[in-house]
């Protein structure tokens, strides 16, 4: 049977398929799944000298938003206003990088939180959702119990805590405090909070919340450097740990299943001049296992409905959420990830009009509640299977 | 028995230990005074001898100033412009049509071209008066009255930077003199200007400024530092009082971050030959008042490490070649190496050539801040509490050269260009470096927390031996410093009348020096006279030698800490003339079993009373500093009368510490010792 790897191949694809067609619908209701994603965007320093700052935010909200995240799920806090510096060369631009190639404060950049607005406990608040009633939706972070969250921050920190606006600090208990709140509150499925900061990772030092992945630019005791200088603008415009996780990034697409754990092992200590520290023996997942779009993307979803009244959406509820899970398993399985799709798409071809037939079949019988009529069609399915695959393989 | 004395003693010791701690500690001290005071005064001098070794290097705190990050933009085209000027001014200077009216007007004219502000502040010569009540307040200029007197005319232009808020304000000033426009150095002179305008029209189309220019081009007639004095006077102090129909036009652009003071200075005769274009940076302004370092270093920064030209600071040439300098040198270098070989992380060790330069450099800041005369028009910043710095380069080639000036100008721009983004980019006033230090190099200074150390060791043995002559004395009476407290009262409304004496000298117009030297000198024995007649001799039975010994060092000490935080190189050097003769004053007539170190002691108390005198102590101050041939102890009239032109608190230490520590000094002397 060695002969055939394709077959084989095809027989355990549709044995999950089946397998799941059935089990899922019936399995007690896991963990909620994820369904949104949002990101908290933060640059924490004033003054022009700290351009690079606000630069790094920009860009990473650009990145975000070019990878899916809308800007109604972005939270972007920016401490200073370069773009209308008078110190700045080009007015009412933002640049990360010396070619000037890309203005990053073009058009369509919605700044939530600005100016003196940054400050700790408009962060906090944040995110932990204890706003005063006349606070707009735009400005609250509305995720519930399936959001991927990013929080990237980026300023002047030190041991155990960074810097907001040349007058305050967040504290890592702080930030740990905060993030085990938004945990009690159900506010978040998964949290990636990613630092770039001097001494970085002393800032995770405290968290202790389940679900929660850090990263941070460097270790105790190590500085955080600037990338490069801009000689036209005058000051340092992108911090090194921004720059290659930027690098990284441009080589995706809101459809590219690059892993967090690339990413993360992405970072060469030589380039950066520091040691990236990240952390995640609060993750319950496998970081090969998580695609990079899970935090910086968003949850591609669309849901077909026959009819715009949700009376006639019974019939289609359960193909959906088989869609759906199918497609994750698709996604979970990185590595070969190519060859998958391309069996997948060989034997949706080949089989398209039995499985749909099968399948009408099921969903039909699926709705009686007898659990014996259910085992029933089950082992009628095994044996269904079990004829294809040797039909398959003789 | 026994353990009941053993018993009784631990008691003993007990209440000892329960007296405090401090009140031993200066039991010991008074008890062991003379090898205290030995000990301290060794120790400061070796200090101040040690200064240049500990010097650091200079660094940039200021995380805003970025300097260097942005590219110089100045082109040959804002050179060319500037070179036009050059030519303009020359000519009018070669055809001798009222230069002091045409080059204003031809500088305005420029500067309007560039679109700026622009407007002419005339002043008159301030009067050099003695004004007693006049010391450190801000400015003594008179308003001025341009009636009949002859007037010099500065040109101002402002630009407005096109995004900033408009409070703030970055001032350049270019000296220049209309009364020796066609003379020797005319080129270079016009040279300022033009450098100043190349970097002006820069600025009127740079996008990124926040603060706003003021190119004030002042006219130097009276000298560098009065009309630039005048035009800031003006400028903080609102004239509302003048009639409506005066057209006077003043306009401000908001509070200064800082004042560049630039001059373009061809040396005739070079000492040595320049491989480099070099700026030599004067920074000392009022009463030893320094420009924050950060200001100083951003200069030393860019001129170096972009523009590639040499930075000087003052120097004391002599020294370099004094021989006395040398062998410190070899001794310091000897002795850093051999405490390396003791321990290698001790790295003191410094070239014998390195420590004589730093020396002969410390030497110059340090004569240059207790003179207390501003070394530039800069001083007048300071005045206002504006940092500002002087820098006057010179070229490496001659200016004559049509290439060699414009590369020359094109350099120098690019320096100022730069000076001026990494102060636009200022967000407070500058604060984060220090004030007070004194410079061993361009990139070398000596921290207030260090050169401290010297002064103290030195201050240090005075209220100790003090209190130890106190209590050395026969009478146990309290207040038995109360009948000293005479003589020392007596010797002090004196020094007061010695100082306000030359007011009223100065008010005889046309003495020549020697003869108003000689009129103070008979006016103040005068008045000693006079005083001693009507409170009595200080010699009055109960005034125990000792005692007016001790008074005269506590009075002393209080003069030199109250003068440390006035102007703390002045007390630096008072402290080397003064301590010794508190130290040593032993009065003639004393007798002392040990004959030899009683005559060593009258020796030196001798040589003191020459030495200590004001007069001398000046004038040896001045020997050393510039070599003996050119002081005269007669000149000591002029050189009062520079430092109170210029309300320099070293005079009043001089007058008011040094003269009646050396009058007591005198007394003790002479004491009868019955």
């Amino acid at each position: 049977m060695a002969s055939d790897p394709k077959g084989s191949q095809l027989r355990r694809i549709l044995l999950i398929f089946f397998s799941l067609s059935i089990i899922l619908p019936l399995s007690s209701p896991s963990p909620t799944m994820h369904n949104n994603n949002w990101a908290v965007l933060v640059c924490t320093s004033r003054f022009w000298f700290n351009y690079r700052h606000m630069a790094n935010t920009l860009s990473l909200y650009r990145t975000v938003k070019r990878l899916g995240i809308p800007d109604e799920r972005i939270i972007l806090m920016l401490a200073d206003d370069m773009a209308c510096n008078a110190r700045n060369n080009y007015p009412a631009q933002v640049f990360n990088n010396e070619n000037h190639q890309l203005n990053l404060y073009g058009d369509n950049v919605e700044v939530d939180y600005r100016g003196y607005e940054v400050t700790v406990e408009n962060f906090l608040r944040v995110l932990t959702g204890r706003h005063e009633a006349s606070v707009p939706r735009s400005k609250r972070l509305l995720s519930d119990e399936g959001s991927h969250i990013l929080l990237y921050m980026t300023g002047h920190g030190g041991n155990e805590f960074l810097k907001f606006q040349d007058t305050e600090e967040l504290q890592s208990h702080d930030l740990a405090d905060a993030v085990k709140q938004m945990k009690e509150k159900n506010r978040f499925k998964e949290l990636l909070i990613m630092v770039d900061t001097c001494q970085a990772a002393t800032l995770f030092s405290q968290l202790q919340s389940p679900g929660v992945v850090a990263i941070g630019s460097s270790m105790k005791g190590e500085n955080s450097y600037s990338h490069h200088l801009d000689p036209d603008v005058g000051v340092s415009v992108v911090d090194r740990f921004t720059f290659y996780t930027l690098a990284f990034f441009e080589r995706l697409d809101m459809y590219s299943n690059a892993s967090l754990n690339s990413l993360f092992t992405s970072y060469d200590p030589t380039l950066l001049m520091s040691t990236a520290y990240y952390r995640t023996d609060l993750y319950e997942r496998p970081l090969n296992m998580v695609p990079v779009t899970n935090f910086f993307g968003s949850v591609m979803k669309t849901i077909p409905t026959d009819s715009a009244y949700p009376g006639f959406l019974v019939a289609h509820a359960s193909e959906y959420a088989t869609i759906s899970a199918e497609t994750e398993t698709a996604r979970v399985v990185l590595e070969d990830e190519a060859d998958h799709s391309k069996t997948y798409d060989q034997s949706e071809k080949g089989l398209q009009h039995i499985l749909d037939e099968w399948l009408k079949l099921l969903e039909g019988k699926l709705g009686v509640k007898d659990p014996e009529v259910l085992v029933a069609y089950g082992l009628g399915s095994m044996v269904l299977l079990l004829t294809i695959s040797t039909w398959l393989s003789s | 028995m026994e353990v009941a004395e053993v018993e009784a003693e631990v008691e003993k010791k007990a209440t000892a230990t329960r007296s405090r701690l401090i009140v031993r500690l200066a039991a010991l001290l008074v008890s062991h005074s003379t090898l205290v005071s030995v000990v301290c005064c060794l120790a400061g001098l070796i200090a101040l001898l040690v200064l240049p070794l500990l010097a650091k290097n200079t660094y940039i705190s200021e995380n805003a100033l970025l300097p260097g990050s942005a590219n110089p933009v100045l082109s040959y085209q804002h050179v060319t412009q500037a070179n036009n000027l050059i030519m303009d001014i020359m000519s009018i200077a070669d055809d001798k049509q009222a230069p002091d009216i045409e080059i204003p007007k031809l500088i305005a004219k420029y500067m309007e071209i560039l679109g700026a502000e622009t407007y002419h502040h005339k002043f008159s010569q301030p009067q050099n008066q003695f004004h007693p009540l006049y010391f450190f307040s801000s400015s003594p200029n008179s308003p001025p009255t341009l009636a009949n007197l002859s007037y010099g005319t500065s040109t101002v232009g402002i630009i407005r930077a096109p995004r900033g808020d408009g409070k703030e304000a970055i001032v350049l000033v270019s000296p220049y003199n209309t009364q020796n426009a066609g003379g020797i150095d005319a080129s270079a002179s016009a040279s300022s200007i033009g450098l100043a305008f190349s970097v002006f029209s820069l600025l009127s189309r740079a996008t990124w400024l926040a603060k706003d220019i003021i190119w004030v081009a002042s006219d130097s007639r009276f000298g560098d530092h009065t009309s630039v004095s005048a035009w800031l006077n003006d400028y903080h102090n609102p004239n509302f009082i003048g009639d409506a129909s005066s057209t006077r036009i003043f306009k401000r652009a908001g509070t200064m971050a800082c004042g560049i003071v630039f001059k373009v200075v061809e040396k005739e005769r070079r000492e040595k030959y320049e491989d480099r274009d070099v700026v030599t940076l004067y920074a000392e302004a009022s009463n030893g008042q320094m420009p924050n370092l950060d200001l100083l270093n951003v200069v030393h920064y860019l001129a170096v490490h972009r523009q590639g030209i040499r930075v000087r600071i003052g120097m004391f040439g002599g020294l370099v070649k004094s021989h006395l300098v040398r062998v410190l040198g070899e001794v310091m270098q000897q002795v850093g190496r051999f405490a390396r070989s003791l321990n290698p992380d001790w790295r003191f060790e410094m070239p014998s050539s390195e420590y004589v330069e730093g020396t002969a450099t410390l030497a110059s800041s340090i004569y240059s801040q207790a003179l207390g005369v501003p070394t530039g028009p800069h001083g007048a910043f300071r005045d206002y509490q504006v940092d500002a710095v002087t820098l006057e380069l010179s070229p490496r080639f001659s200016l004559k050269n049509e290439h060699t000036r414009l590369a020359f100008l094109l350099k120098g721009g690019r320096l100022i260009e730069g000076t001026v983004r990494s102060v636009n980019n200022l967000l407070e006033k500058f604060h984060q470096s220090f004030f007070l230090y004194f410079l061993t190099a361009p990139n070398k200074f000596v921290s207030v927390g260090v050169y401290m150390i010297p002064f103290a060791f030195l201050v240090a043995p005075l209220p100790i031996i003090a209190a130890s002559l106190f209590n050395l004395t026969s009478n146990r009476n309290p207040w038995r410093w109360l009948h000293t407290a005479k003589p020392l009262l007596i010797t002090h409304t004196w020094s007061v009348v010695v100082t306000l004496l030359p007011f009223y000298i100065s008010k005889i117009s046309d003495l020549p020096s020697t003869h108003c030297m000689l009129t103070w000198a008979g006016g103040s024995l005068m008045a000693l006279v006079i005083l001693y007649i009507v409170f009595g001799s200080p010699y009055s039975k109960h005034v125990e030698w000792r005692l007016l010994k001790a008074v005269m060092i506590a009075s002393v000490s209080i003069g030199l800490c109250l003068m440390s935080i006035i102007n703390f190189a002045t007390a630096q050097i008072g402290a080397l003339f003064v301590v010794p003769m508190c130290l040593f004053a032993l009065p003639i007539r004393v007798k002392t079993n040990n004959s030899l170190i009683r005559s060593m002691v009258m020796t030196c108390n001798l040589v003191m009373a020459v030495l200590g005198f004001p007069v001398t102590a000046v004038a040896l101050m001045q020997g050393v500093i510039k070599g003996f041939g050119t002081v005269s102890i007669l000149e000591f009239w002029d050189s009062m009368k520079f430092l109170w032109g210029w309300n320099s608190a070293t005079y009043l230490y001089l007058v008011l510490v040094h003269l009646p520590c050396w009058l007591l000094f005198l007394h003790i002397l002479f004491h009868p010792c019955r």
